[in-house]
């Protein structure tokens, strides 16, 4: 009972400290962006306008009030779950995170998906292995696949399979040829929803690319933190006294060794998600995903204050939110954790 | 520890094995395309189509193939009617011009095309237009003095106003559709009277179908799929794989348009070249240490081997230019910018005491996001080391681009590598930019487009003239742009150094791609081959 109460504490702290962090989050970039050289009528206007011109776009789009005041009406904005409008395209800066959002999702589960089932199974076989040839095989990949650059394998894995070989789509998230269903955003789901199987078949064909890629690239963090893991539990106490008690090796990795070992892997599974939301940049610049992340280097080139200010805090607090969550999963299954 | 493989292990390899079968299975067989239509590629995103927002290469070509303008200037630089009905007619003053309209125009959703449509159009562009400038204090009002007649009252005499009217920016659009949008942008959807019309739309991904009322002559396609992929691979790719039908090369990187230019000499592609309209430059800032004195900027000048420098970064793709106006906008053609002589360079340079153990260190900045630009000054680097080593040292710095325009006009650059389309097809639109001058003190300009540029150079007189040469309602109006241009290449703060052509490359089983003069792909009329 004490225990549930000091859960529930914990989360709660966790929780009410985060809208601190968003606002830290949030006002560092917005002095940030405003400190960086350029701005959005260079963007709009390139460099020819004349200063009339410039200063009545700047007057329309409220760039002439004080810092002070634009850093007011963003927090006020902000408060009241309005995130503005875009300075570029004067597109509502949530239905920009809406477009957007859902594909970095798509991409980032799928490539999750992937990178855990490679990672426990090259993990465990080289556990299974140890010592020979596979278990090297299976440290090379895990130490490599970390190691690689990810534009370069990405760059790599487009050149043969969409190049080369033409198998698969070389950008994009839909073929051209078909209208892209519309609905959650998320075009694997709608497809499914409207029963619309060319779509879904497209939509497929445009995520094996950047998901195997992005999925091959995570998978050698999670083999390596399986194999170290499991390495250290199979030589505890437990295990060998399940060994001696005659129950069979792959019951003990799978029934007694895997559930420990999964709790660092939840913890590092944790942190991807995280990032994968913030999106894989060069993944989607490779493969030209319409993500978050490609989005959020348009805005940056244009200086579009309002998405990039937009699109940091509903990313800043996905990740916050999801830390949260992974700590308390993990402080509810795990009875050693304190907090 | 050597473990026996479990059978739970077993079935994990199996479950692999097969999801890698779906996989190949999958991917081994390509989608049929829809054999009716027609996929372009091309780069970056599409933000908007409202053409008065529309700035990007992307967007003006996509909106060129939805929209007509009032005049269009063919291939030779001479203006013709397009929804205009005849010439405009200026008043004896010309301060007013009359444009009769086409009487058979409809827009796409099905309302008629008429001077009160186009006056909506050009009231819609002053009030809101990103690049109302452009038309400046130009026009003082607009009159629909009869349903076919738009009558535009000026503010000045200005000859160019008529190539003005052939921006894309100026498309007309639908009055009733866009009632809702009189003062703001309508982004995603376009109403016009062009022979294509907007059938889906998002930033990545564009359809366009023949419009069925159309006035002029049907496209000789059945639809197009527009699809902008982020990076030059992808494009390139794209067109190996024959992913696509058509590739258009605006931000193609060099060595990938190489490639294509060579799979195109070996008939393996098409590739199609319009009329050059892009120019790059370097421009020397004018008003300070070293480049305050013009026979500093003119030993520059000489120095610049533009043919070394052009084939080593375009492999010859790009044409050495030594010009500000493009070919077809010219009447002459001779070039005012001297030719490479670095001993020309070393005897100004030693007048002005350099060389001799007194080296001028030159930063040039370059655009780092801009992979040809850095090209350059590497080269010009490299060309100098070999030419002019006892007197001139370039010292090349990468600047992000956005930095670099708002930079511009604060004098933060000695020299500049920069480039520069004019926004609609006129020699104005290529000197102005350059020589504008508003307010000078001194030797320099201190107000106009000759800071934003950069150069902060002017000459005393220049704006009366460039002024005067817009009042001048013929062909003398071009010499004097020329004569202009004289002043300019004499100034030696801006020099010319390439001529970029666009490019498009088709499929075998596709025509080859045509280009209007304003360099965008003339979609109607890409068509497939029996």
């Amino acid at each position: 009972m004490n225990r549930t109460k000091d859960l529930y504490k914990y989360f709660l702290t966790r929780l009410a400290i985060a809208p601190l962090m968003l606002w830290l989050i949030s006002s560092l970039v917005f002095l940030l962006l405003r400190v960086a050289p350029g701005d959005p009528i260079d963007a709009i206007l390139g460099t020819r306008a004349s200063e009339i011109a410039r200063s009545a776009l700047r007057a329309r789009l409220g760039l002439d009030q004080s810092l002070l005041n634009q850093y007011f009406n963003f927090l006020k904005g902000l408060l009241k779950g309005d995130l503005g409008q875009a300075i570029i395209s004067q597109e509502p800066v949530r239905e920009i995170i809406a477009k957007s959002l859902p594909a970095s999702i798509e991409l980032g589960l799928i490539s999750l998906i992937i990178a855990i089932l490679i990672g426990f199974f090259v993990g465990i076989l080289g556990i299974i292995r140890g010592g020979g040839k596979t278990d090297l095989i299976s440290r090379v990949y895990g130490i490599s696949t970390y190691a690689l650059p990810p534009f370069w394998a990405a760059m790599v894995i487009q050149l043969i399979f969409a190049v080369l070989l033409g198998w698969l789509p070389v950008g994009g998230r839909f073929p051209p040829s078909l209208i892209a269903p519309e609905g959650s955003g998320f075009l694997l789901i709608d497809s499914i929803k409207d029963g619309n199987w060319p779509a879904f078949k497209g939509s497929i064909r445009h995520l094996i690319l950047p998901a195997s890629t992005l999925g091959i690239l995570l998978s050698g963090i999670f083999s390596r933190a399986l194999k170290i893991n499991l390495e250290m539990i199979l030589d505890s106490e437990y295990i060998e006294a399940a060994r001696s008690r005659g129950i069979k090796e792959s019951q003990i990795i799978l029934n007694h060794a895997a559930r420990n070992t999964l709790l660092p892997i939840l913890t590092i599974a944790g942190i991807t998600i995280a990032s994968l939301i913030g999106g894989a940049l060069l993944i989607e610049v490779t493969f030209s995903w319409p993500g978050i992340a490609l989005r959020l280097q348009e805005a940056i080139n244009q200086r579009d204050y309002n998405v990039v200010q937009g699109i940091i805090v509903v990313i800043s607090s996905l990740v916050v939110l999801i830390s949260i969550l992974v700590d308390l999963i993990i402080a509810i299954i795990d009875p050693r954790v304190k907090y | 520890m050597v473990l026996t493989k479990p059978r739970n292990l077993k079935n994990l390899s199996n479950f692999l094995g097969l999801l890698l079968l779906i996989a190949i299975s999958q991917s081994s067989c390509r989608t049929a395309k829809d054999k009716e239509r027609i996929t372009v590629a091309s780069a970056g995103k599409i933000s908007s189509i409202d053409p008065a927002q529309a700035n990007t290469f992307q967007e003006l070509q996509l909106l060129s193939a939805l929209g007509d303008t009032l005049y269009k200037v063919n291939s030779d630089g001479i203006i013709q009617p397009e929804l205009a009905a005849g010439m405009p007619q200026f008043s004896d003053n010309g301060l007013t011009i009359s444009i009769p309209l086409r009487r058979d125009v409809y827009f796409h959703d099905g309302t008629k095309f008429d001077a009160e449509a186009m006056a909506f159009t050009l009231e819609r562009f002053k009030e809101i237009g990103t690049l109302s400038y452009l038309l400046g204090d130009r026009i003082k009002s607009i009159e629909t003095p009869e349903q076919y007649i738009i009558k535009i009252k000026l503010s000045r005499r200005s000859a160019s106003i008529i190539s003005l009217l052939s921006s894309i920016n100026l498309t007309p659009v639908s009055p009733i559709y866009y009632k809702k949008y009189t003062n703001k942008f309508l982004n995603n959807r376009f109403i016009g009277t062009g022979p294509y019309k907007l059938s889906y739309f998002n930033n990545q991904q564009q359809r366009i179908v023949p419009f069925s009322r159309y006035w002029g002559r049907q496209p000789k396609n059945k639809g197009i799929d527009l699809i902008n992929l982020s990076n030059s691979t992808a494009l390139y790719g794209a067109m190996r794989s024959g992913e696509v039908d058509i590739l258009l090369s605006n931000s193609i990187n060099e060595t990938q348009r190489l490639s294509l230019h060579k799979l195109s000499l070996k008939g393996i592609i098409n590739e199609g070249i319009g009329s050059p309209n892009e120019i790059g430059f370097i421009t020397l800032k004018s008003n300070s240490n070293p480049f305050h004195k013009n026979k500093i900027r003119k030993a520059i000048m000489y120095s610049l081997d533009r043919e070394t420098i052009v084939s080593r970064v375009s492999f010859g793709l790009r044409e050495p230019f030594k010009s500000l106006i493009p070919p077809h906008l010219r009447i002459h053609k001779n070039s005012y910018w001297p030719k490479y002589s670095p001993s020309k360079a070393k005897q100004l340079l030693l007048e002005e005491g350099y060389c001799n153990g007194k080296i001028l260190t030159i930063p040039i900045t370059f655009r780092s996001n801009v992979p040809t630009d850095k090209l350059l000054a590497l080269t010009w680097q490299s060309q100098i080391n070999r030419d002019l080593s006892d007197c001139i040292e370039i010292q090349p710095n990468g600047v992000e681009s956005t930095t670099v325009y708002k930079q511009l006009s604060k004098g933060s650059f000695n020299a500049v590598i920069l480039d520069w389309r004019g926004s609609y097809q006129d020699a104005e639109a290529y000197i102005s930019p350059f020589a504008s001058c508003t307010k000078t003190k001194g030797l320099y300009c201190t107000e106009g487009e000759s800071v934003m540029s950069g150069s902060f150079w002017t000459k005393a007189g220049l704006q009366e003239e460039l002024n005067k040469s817009d009042q001048i309602l013929s062909k003398l109006r071009l010499r004097k742009l020329e004569d202009i241009e004289k002043y300019i290449a004499d100034g030696a703060s801006y020099l010319p150094v390439w001529l970029v052509k666009p490019r498009a490359w088709s499929q075998l089983q596709f025509s080859k791609p045509k280009f209007d003069v304003s360099g965008h792909l003339l979609l109607e009329e890409l068509t497939k081959l029996d």
